[in-house]
């Protein structure tokens, strides 16, 4: 055989091992979620009978629904928080020529790299004192706040690629930084801004830390709810397996339709998972 | 804004682990110095957290930069199908940690895991191994998790870089003689630095602060085998009300992280240089 027949066959070995892996952890959580408890218990892969009890339970047993209602509102709010602020801080560190541009984005990083840990109970407090605890707005703006690092240093690029010149002609015209900002920057950066808005909200949509410790009672994400299933001495794997893929199915939807602008924003992102 | 949520808090978390100051004390704060980082480095759970979180964090990034490189140049390919792949790719990625958590669990379960009916088929194992409630067994399975979870998007990034090497480079190696190994060592390897660099530095970062997956899996267990500093740190805050204690950890989980960033420096400086001339990154 030659070496281009080789390196073929070599590909796709290599790439059927690869899906193969990679998608299977996936693949038998979906298969689970339908299977009967026995098939369950006795490893059956494919059973005779499938069903659709284990959905019915992670809506009944637990307040799925509402699980979901809270995930979806405050990723949708923090996500457009962080498209708007994030957008306009870029726009400004893009455009000033002052000192001090340099310690911002240093400040800006250092926040993106930092450990949640590190920031948890002062924000904790801050939270209370806000008398947001317990509420969506306060789950807003702590995930803004850590979407708005991943916006800002996305978009800031963005900006520095637009040619100045654009603006100059419409200050000429008499436009001022709102109008240059919203009638010209906006429409040529929508794409870039879109895509980082994506990332933002499947970061939104994941996270767990602040999730948990600023909402021990009342406002659930799915990502904390998910773990409500658990009880100390039994654990229903086929409903967690049904509600894991209720959580999930909407991001793998989102992914796969708009999965060439997640790879390229990830690529030149690169900044968060 | 970005002042009060994000240098306030920094700053407070500092203070506060110079300060005795719990939950069930109520408001007061006496001024202890050192003490809590005294304590720390006497703590036989501080350095079995520290050890663990070291050890997770070399192992996976590690073991994540290899295949990275690896998927990546599979990817790279110009056969029919490599579509498929990038979309494969996502998946793991797009998945909440906390999920992709417990879809592990339920493999590696005791009695009806998948992954104990594998091996037993094979002939690897006799009997069901319950991997969770052992030492060794719960550590590999949380690197397992992560790895499957971001190995994908460090080979994302790898590709990245990878798209960025003139093949005209590859293919006048080629012609001078140089086989596909030399080649890849001599060249693709070198000219992906910055993007591993930059790969590598995340990763480090993330691996660190290492948490859900451990929620979803085993909760620190067997014992404290498994419990990361963050973990930790929020079962002192939290279960213990122990806010100046906690505020210490939380620090030095800080300066570890502040420690790889500047061995890092390069990538950092190159970042915010490129952000502040708008170089192309």
């Amino acid at each position: 055989m030659s070496r281009k027949t080789w390196d073929k066959a070599l590909f796709y070995a290599f790439a059927a091992f690869f899906v193969a892996t990679i998608g299977f952890p996936f693949f038998w959580q979906v298969l689970n979620s339908f299977k009967l408890e026995k098939d369950i218990f006795s490893l059956t892969w494919f059973p005779d009978a499938y069903t659709l009890a284990n959905y019915r339970k992670a809506f009944q047993s637990r307040p799925l629904m509402e699980y979901m209602g809270n995930s979806i509102a405050v990723s949708v709010f923090a996500t457009l928080a962080s498209m708007a602020l994030g957008s306009m801080a870029a726009y400004a560190l893009a455009r000033t020529r002052i000192r001090g541009t340099g310690l911002i984005l240093i400040v800006v990083l250092s926040v993106s790299l930092l450990p949640p840990v590190v920031i948890v109970n002062p924000i904790y407090a801050l939270i209370r004192g806000m008398g947001l605890l317990n509420t969506r707005t306060g789950l807003v703006i702590v995930n803004t706040l850590f979407t708005l690092t991943l916006t800002i240093w996305f978009l800031v690029p963005y900006m520095h690629s637009i040619p100045a010149e654009l603006e100059e002609a419409a200050e000429i015209d008499g436009a001022g930084p709102w109008i240059c900002y919203s009638r010209i920057i906006m429409p040529l950066v929508a794409p870039g801004v879109f895509t980082v808005g994506i990332l933002a909200f499947i970061q939104v949509w994941n996270e767990y830390l602040f999730a948990l410790v600023m909402n021990p009672v009342r406002v659930k994400l799915v990502t904390v709810g998910l773990k409500m299933y658990e009880s100390d001495n039994y654990i229903p794997w086929g409903t967690i397996m049904a509600a894991s893929t209720v959580i999930v199915v909407p991001l793998i939807a989102m992914v796969l339709a708009l999965q060439k602008r997640i790879i390229s924003g990830l690529t030149s992102g690169g900044l968060k998972e | 804004m970005f002042g009060l949520f994000a240098v306030y808090p920094v700053v407070r978390t500092l203070y506060l682990s110079f300060f005795e100051y719990r939950l069930q004390f109520g408001e007061t704060m006496t001024f202890v110095g050192l003490k809590h980082y005294v304590n720390m480095l006497t703590n036989e759970r501080f350095w079995n957290a520290f050890g663990f979180t070291m050890a997770f964090t070399a192992l996976t990034v590690g073991f994540e930069v290899l295949l990275g490189l690896a998927f990546a140049q599979a990817m790279n390919k110009d056969y029919p199908g490599r579509g498929l792949l990038r979309v494969v790719v996502l998946i793991p990625w797009a998945i909440p940690t906390i999920v992709s958590g417990f879809m592990w669990k339920f493999m590696v379960h005791d009695q009806y895991g998948v992954i104990n009916q594998m091996l037993r088929s094979v002939g690897l194992i006799r009997d069901y191994v319950p991997w969770l409630s052992r030492d060794i067994g719960a550590k590999a399975i949380l690197i397992l998790a992560d790895i499957w979870k971001t190995a994908p998007y460090v080979s994302l990034m790898v590709l990245a870089g990878l798209q960025g090497i003139p093949r005209s480079l590859l293919e006048a190696a080629d012609i001078d003689g140089a086989g596909p190994i030399v080649r890849y060592f001599r060249i693709t390897l070198p000219l992906l630095k910055p993007v591993l660099a930059t790969a590598v530095l995340f990763r480090l970062i993330q691996s660190f602060k290492v948490y859900t997956v451990i929620v979803a899996l085993t909760n620190g267990g067997p014992g404290n085998a498994t419990e990361s500093l963050t973990l930790y740190t929020l079962r002192t805050y939290f279960d213990a009300g122990n806010y100046g204690y906690g505020s210490a950890l939380a620090s030095f989980t800080m300066i570890v992280t502040c420690g790889i960033a500047v061995c890092f420096l390069d990538v950092i400086r190159d970042k915010v240089e490129a952000g502040r001339k708008g170089r192309a990154r």
